[in-house]
């Protein structure tokens, strides 16, 4: 019986400490309180401070582009909650530009699929898509690897991270998704109310009474994305002929249908919309009231939410607004430990 | 309660297990030198009577269409013995991307420890539709192998690039990216050959057969997972043949 009761307080230690493990996840990653779990597997991929120093400096490493010009940071910067701030399509090597707008990071360890169209099944496999795009790095895994092979730099990084230097794709792309994984945005003015460490302004209050009145459906809290395909009344560019999902899926009924972005950052995440036709906050809360009396077709594939245009006064638009930069996390987008790693790159500079 | 937390740990436990199989896809030939109770599998890329190695140059078939291979590689993976239709050995961590440019890739040896009795072999071409979603893999599945495609998640099942005079294609090349693990457009093929393994058995997977098959004028690139790309894969799974089951049972 004796034997039991110490077997079974045994089976509650390691329970415990597994949960607490998986809270906190070693280095730099922690599940904000109220938060669901996580669809990233971390134990496929453990986290650590050195994997996740080399997943840093991979991400703002140009090395991962065909002509050495172009990082991930290029089209992700921090200042802009690691999106291109002020560019409505990606840019990439030679001047080429995308067709898409580069989507803020994160959260992304509550994310399943990637891309605007989900077309990318894994956070892991998702830095394959810019480094392959010919309009992005133009490069391939294999060639990043053997350029890697030969520098000083990585080979150290990857001995640190992964207790010998080999460089392999399986360990550059764990090793940026860990990178990926720490941009955990929980720290805004929204989250201390909710926490109840500050209040609303009157004009935030009532903006958030709106948004869970017609917002929040698809920019569901605490992520504020509900992580699905939604078609959000936008009519196609034809000078881009983006049919969003459906080119995924084959499937007529994802025709126009793209991945709900997060809200959170808005602030500073501008242009807005996957191809950044909107350059400011205005014009897209203008687009959700007229959807459908400007002569705009309406695609069989609508969201339901949006059959008719949402109705918001001026002053409810200014209401809605000041919610919306309470979404603003300056934790976020100042943390020293998500910029331009200075210390790793420069590490043998002696001046 | 105890029970629910017992099975909590042993479901951890095993997810550990399946993670760390699947993360070290290593093959057995590269990881062990072969040993005497290994059952010897020969893969080996053919086309009609010739084996197609591709060296510094394209394998050239001299056959009536001037056939030229200049990348032929696939996936076999869950190597499985049966017995008696039940099945009595499966390989652990079974990826194994056989490359025609690298002859020590047609060679495998599979554990046989408790010495299995069998009468057939049974595995898929192609990687399942479990490890396509599972993130980044090594060994045979490291992404830097030219194997998965970078745009829309997935492995490349089988990768066939060359020329031939039936191609419309300029410079005559063709291109067969075959994959796709979401059904219904799932192209991973499962394929039963009889074997005994009390010697080292040999499968041949025929190109001419295969090329023979294709209607090359219509259908002469294949780089997405599609209806088409699954009939086709349907067709390379055909287009293996065993030419020695492992001698007298």
């Amino acid at each position: 019986m004796k034997m039991k009761v110490l077997l079974l307080l045994g089976l509650f230690a390691i329970s415990i400490a597994a949960v607490a493990f998986r809270a906190s996840n070693g280095k730099g990653f922690s599940v904000p309180k109220g938060w669901k779990k996580p669809a990233y597997n971390f134990q496929q991929n453990p986290l650590s401070k050195q994997k996740i120093e080399l997943g840093r400096a991979l991400f703002y490493d140009p090395i991962l582009s065909r002509d050495g010009m172009v990082s991930c940071a290029s089209c992700h910067s921090q200042y802009s909650a690691f999106t291109h701030g002020d560019h409505a399509l990606s840019h990439g090597i030679h001047d080429s530009i995308g067709t898409r707008n580069a989507p803020a990071l994160m959260n992304l360890a509550w994310q399943r699929v990637f891309m605007r169209d989900g077309a990318i099944n894994h956070l892991d496999m998702q830095a394959l898509a810019p480094i392959s795009n010919p309009a992005e790095m133009g490069e391939s895994i294999t060639h990043v690897v053997a350029k890697m092979q030969a520098t000083t730099l990585y080979p150290r990084l990857f001995a640190a991270a992964f207790g010998d230097s080999a460089i392999t794709g399986e360990r550059t792309l764990k090793a940026i998704a860990q990178f990926m994984l720490i941009l955990v945005s929980s720290n805004a003015k929204y989250d201390s109310v909710t926490r109840k460490q500050a209040v609303f302004s009157e004009q935030e209050r009532k903006g958030y009474v709106l948004f869970k009145k017609h917002c929040s459906t698809c920019h569901t809290e605490p992520l504020f994305t509900n992580n699905q395909f939604m078609n959000n009344g936008l009519p196609v560019d034809s000078t881009i002929q983006d049919l969003g999902r459906f080119g995924v899926t084959q499937n007529p009924d994802d025709s126009l249908k793209f991945a709900v972005p997060t809200l959170r950052n808005i602030e500073f995440s501008y242009p807005y919309m996957h191809d950044g036709r909107f350059k400011r906050l205005p014009d897209v809360l203008n687009h959700y009231t007229a959807i459908g009396l400007q002569n705009r077709t309406k695609s069989h594939t609508l969201a339901k939410e949006l059959q008719t245009p949402i109705a918001l006064s001026s002053n409810d638009k200014v209401d809605l607004t000041a919610f919306l930069l309470t979404l603003t996390d300056r934790g976020f987008l100042f943390n020293p430990t998500f910029s331009f790693p200075r210390n790793i790159v420069f590490e043998t500079a002696k001046d | 309660m105890t029970r629910i937390k017992t099975g909590f740990l042993l479901a951890c436990s095993l997810a550990f297990h399946v993670t760390c199989s699947a993360a070290f896809g290593q093959t057995f030939a590269q990881a062990h030198s072969v040993n005497a109770k290994d059952i010897r599998l020969s893969i080996i890329p053919t086309f009609g009577a010739n084996t197609v190695v591709i060296g510094d140059s394209a394998f050239q078939a001299n056959d009536a269409h001037h056939t030229h291979i200049d990348v032929l590689k696939f996936y076999i993976s869950r190597i499985q013995f049966v017995q008696n239709g039940v099945v009595v050995l499966e390989e652990a961590r079974s990826f194994h991307l056989i490359d025609a440019a690298v002859q020590a890739t047609f060679h495998l040896a599979i554990p046989n420890k408790g010495g299995a009795r069998f009468d057939a072999v049974r595995f898929h071409l192609g990687i399942d539709s479990l490890t396509s979603v599972s993130g980044a893999m090594g060994g045979d599945l490291d992404p830097t192998k030219g194997m998965y495609w970078t745009w829309q998640s997935g492995y490349i099942n089988v990768k066939c690039e060359g020329k031939s005079e039936r191609s419309p294609a300029r410079n005559k090349e063709f291109q067969y990216h075959l994959g796709g693990y979401k059904p219904p457009l799932s192209a991973l093929q499962t394929l039963t050959f009889p074997a005994s393994g009390n010697e080292a058995m040999t499968i041949q997977f025929d190109v001419e057969t295969f090329l023979s098959k294709i209607d090359m004028a219509t259908h002469h690139r294949f780089m997405s997972p599609s209806v088409d790309a699954v009939r086709l894969s349907g067709v390379a799974a055909e287009s293996f043949r065993v030419v020695n089951s492992g001698g007298v049972k």
